[in-house]
């Protein structure tokens, strides 16, 4: 199915797609028509390419630091991993969260399909614009038309839910669940507002611009609407000097542990899933997500020495008590015992962090800033990366005193996608 | 569409129609008078032309006429033979439902409107195709029938004056014809028709408003109260069209928040806070005569309506859109939380379009049809879920979830008939 007679043949039924394609790809998303076009990633894109409208700059598999080019960098949505996942970290994030309402897998796979078409388009720096004539609403919003790629990545991950509801299979996938996906479990001090957690898909949306990504949820919500219920949505931030650890709202670094396993080797080891996983998970990683909020003004009349303990490194620099390099190797016994830095020593996991800031309003009862910190970690084995850590955090760190977490998830995002394949076939067909 | 697809449309499973809320067939009963005689029922004297069908009523309904039946073998012929084979099934099965009014019993009665809403689903899809304007003149009586196996109470007139309403819709459906007609005919057909509604529906609101003011003006609350809902349906069917005509929307429908000062506060919504939250109808007299005074207005400017095709389309739009953002979030019956009603006939009010407009989306936009007819049966089972007798659940006593799970299929909903101006 996935060739380009269907493209043809669908752009002969629009009469305004006529024309011819321009760079504002003409293509009818309009989640009127369902899943009723079979129209593959790849046949979209050989026609883009045969028309010589593909005219951004080849994509980055990621590494290079965001940069002031970084505006005009498109990120490959197809290859080995997903992007979004190792990439260097994007300014800007939504993450939505998504129940499926399909009532069979045709339909699901028809939204899958859709949103892979959308992620082909706007990844690389298009627009799903169709000319469907004045008295029809436009096909896209049409807020990103004048604007590059930005290094728009689209990360998809699935909950446990979508495996296994209350015992039911819906999708006839729960045989292909993967080894370690389950709900994260209740933590000691959690404050866990189930309207903010969970769900059957979630979609994280990272670019360099805020336009970029509010453009790509939003239209990814719209979309699913005959398929799929939004259950939340979260928008973070984060900035940092290119190549410097991004600091979080508390005013430290935050991530600096990733470059332990910077590396190839290194991200095979820590976050990508390996052969004891079904095949379509291999190449993938687990998310876990935290929203954490931070009592900033609690927090901002606490010492400096007070600060600092809690985490166990110097506010300014970065690096560990007894050390001088934000980099330098940590002596655990050289911090306090409670700190965050030591306990997540002792615990000795490793996990791939990509955490965002997020703020929200005042609340008015005593007007606090209502802010703080999406946690996101990726890892092969959130068994042994992530839950024992969790668990020793929330039982000891000095850091609870300034946090509440109030949401939690745990994700399972597939290996990355071949062109052509809709985002999750491998899941659902394989 | 080609031959094979039409005649596969029979072969879809039935689809599950739930009974339609009381106040919704009210509208309904109210619907289109779509000159369906006229243009696609041949006179009564070829019907015996045609008795093969109609004989061969043994055979099972929603199956396409075998072909011996169909010598010419086109396709229109075997969708036209299937067409009265359902239709004569139907009559059969009627007559019996109008044995079982007679006799007044009950359990036979809803058992009847069972099977006759069975026979219908059975063969709907082909009379849509082909007969888009007796589909709806059926639809509007078979609905109200079907709606009544759901409810305790039995209202044995009005079910006695459907079932003979529906025997002669389907006298027409038995004795129909293929026509053509040209777009622009069929457009203007469905504006004719949609006009036709919109005053229909405007006489009614009329005169469920002059009930509900003399009751206010009586002082009788709870005759007041009573009356309230079910003028407001009609109301709230036909909104955008109302809203297009004056100033007079604001008059009849503002809500407090909506006007400047609260003296400048007229109409329905100021008598619902006297009712529901006052609990007095003090002083209220003077608004209910502005009321009657506006609601007459609207009437005389509907009379001289002329739409044009798109303006009818947008309006379907528009009632979608109210019904997604006031209604749902339930600010638009503040005091009496009578929220369901409104959003129901908002919905109503957009199928009357969609009604209209089958004839036109036929024409190319089938699935789209489809889509919409699966939708608004959707939406309607959910907020049938809602209907005790007539009366819908209060939008305080509503959970989350399930406003949520109304206002999703909203949505659904609007989506496709902001795909209806293909037709334009």
């Amino acid at each position: 199915m996935n060739n380009g007679d269907d493209t043809v043949k669908r752009s002969t039924e629009e009469p305004g797609a006529k024309k011819g394609y321009t760079r504002r790809e003409m293509l009818k998303m309009s989640a009127a028509a369902g899943g009723g076009i079979a129209l593959g990633a790849s046949g979209l894109g050989a026609i883009m390419k045969m028309l010589g409208t593909t005219e951004a700059p080849p994509a980055s598999s990621g590494g290079g630091a965001a940069s002031a080019s970084a505006a005009n960098e498109r990120l490959d949505f197809y290859g080995e991993h997903q992007a979004g996942i190792v990439t260097p970290q994007q300014t800007y994030m939504y993450l939505v969260g998504f129940k499926v309402t399909a009532p069979d897998r045709k339909t699901l796979v028809g939204l899958l399909r859709d949103w892979t078409r959308f992620c082909d388009l706007s990844t690389g720096g298009s627009s799903a614009v169709e000319a469907g004539g004045r008295l029809l609403p436009p096909s896209d919003s049409g807020e990103s038309v004048d604007l590059p790629a930005a290094r728009l990545s689209i990360t998809f991950g699935f909950g446990p839910s979508f495996f296994s509801q209350d015992g039911q299979d819906r999708f006839g996938i729960s045989a292909k669940a993967p080894k370690y996906l389950q709900d994260i479990p209740r933590m000691p001090k959690d404050r866990i507002d189930e309207s903010l957690s969970g769900g059957d898909i979630c979609i994280q949306v990272c670019a360099e611009d805020q336009q970029v990504a509010f453009h790509a949820a939003r239209n990814l919500i719209r979309l699913s609407a005959f398929t799929a219920s939004v259950l939340w949505m979260q928008e973070g931030f984060i900035s940092s000097p290119p190549g410097s650890t991004p600091r979080n709202l508390f005013g430290f670094k935050d991530g600096t542990a990733n470059s332990l396993h910077d590396s190839s080797a290194g991200y095979d080891d820590v976050v990508w899933c390996g052969d004891d996983e079904p095949s379509w998970m291999r190449g993938g990683s687990y998310l876990a997500y935290r929203k954490i909020r931070m009592l900033l003004e609690v927090w901002d009349r606490s010492s400096l020495k007070d600060q600092e303990d809690t985490f166990g490194r110097h506010k300014d620099s970065g690096a560990a008590y007894g050390r001088s390099g934000e980099f330098d190797a940590v002596s655990p016994a050289e911090l306090p015992a409670d700190s965050h830095v030591r306990l997540a020593k002792q615990d000795g996991a490793q996990m791939h962090r990509r955490a965002y800031s997020y703020t929200g309003g005042i609340d008015a009862r005593t007007g606090n800033v209502d802010a703080g910190l999406l946690f996101l970690s990726y890892q092969r084995n959130p068994d042994k990366q992530f839950v024992p850590m969790l668990r020793l955090m929330s039982r000891m760190d000095k850091l609870n005193e300034y946090t509440a977490h109030i949401a939690s998830s745990l994700f399972a995002c597939p290996g990355g996608w071949k062109p052509g394949e809709y985002v999750g076939q491998r899941l659902l067909e394989g | 569409m080609s031959d094979s697809q039409r005649l596969n449309r029979n072969e879809q499973p039935p689809r599950r129609k739930l009974p339609f809320a009381i106040i919704s067939s009210a509208a309904l009963a109210a619907m289109l008078a779509l000159s369906a005689c006229g243009t696609e029922a041949q006179a009564p004297a070829e019907a015996a032309q045609t008795a093969p069908a109609a004989a061969d009523a043994e055979a099972s309904a929603g199956t396409p006429a075998p072909a011996a039946e169909a010598p010419a073998a086109e396709s229109d012929d075997a969708a036209t033979a299937a067409v009265r084979e359902g239709a004569q099934k139907m009559k059969d099965e009627t007559s019996k439902f109008q044995e079982a009014l007679t006799a007044k019993d009950d359990a036979k009665v809803k058992q009847l409107s069972g099977s006759i809403n069975d026979l219908w689903l059975s063969y709907e899809n082909t009379v849509r195709d082909q007969f888009p304007l007796l589909y709806t003149e059926v639809e509007k009586y078979e609905m109200p029938i079907f709606s009544a196996s759901a409810y305790d109470k039995m209202d044995y007139a009005s079910l006695t004056d459907n079932a003979g309403k529906l025997q002669g819709a389907l006298d027409n459906l038995l004795t129909a014809k293929q026509t053509s007609a040209a777009a622009s005919e069929v457009l203007a057909q469905a504006v004719d028709g949609y006009e036709t509604y919109v005053r229909e529906q405007t006489d009614l609101f009329v005169k469920e408003t002059q009930v509900f003011a003399d009751a206010v003006k009586a002082g009788d609350i709870e005759a007041a109260k009573a009356a309230y809902p079910t003028s407001r349906t009609y109301y709230e069917n036909i909104e955008p069209i109302a809203e297009s005509l004056g100033d007079l929307d604001p008059k009849i429908d503002a809500r407090l928040p909506d006007v400047e000062s609260e003296e400048q506060w007229t109409g329905f919504h100021r008598i619902e806070r006297a009712l529901w939250e006052d609990g007095s109808l003090e002083g209220q007299g003077k608004y209910a005569d502005l009321l009657m005074t506006d609601v007459k207005a609207l009437q005389a400017k509907v009379s001289e309506l002329k739409l044009e095709p798109e303006a009818m389309v947008a309006g379907a739009m528009e009632l979608l859109n109210e019904a997604a953002t006031s209604k749902i979030t339930g600010e638009e019956e503040t005091y009496s939380h009578t929220d369901l009603v409104d959003l129901a006939a908002n919905v109503e009010g957009s199928k009357a379009v969609y009604f209209a407009m089958i004839p036109a989306l036929n024409d190319g936009h089938q699935e789209l049809a489809d889509q919409l007819d699966k939708q608004f049966q959707t939406m309607e089972t959910t907020l049938a879920q809602y209907n005790k007798d007539g009366q819908y659940t209060l939008y305080t006593d509503l959970k989350t979830e399930q406003i949520r799970e109304l206002s999703d299929q909203l949505s659904q909903l609007s989506e496709l008939m902001s795909q209806t101006a293909k037709i334009l």
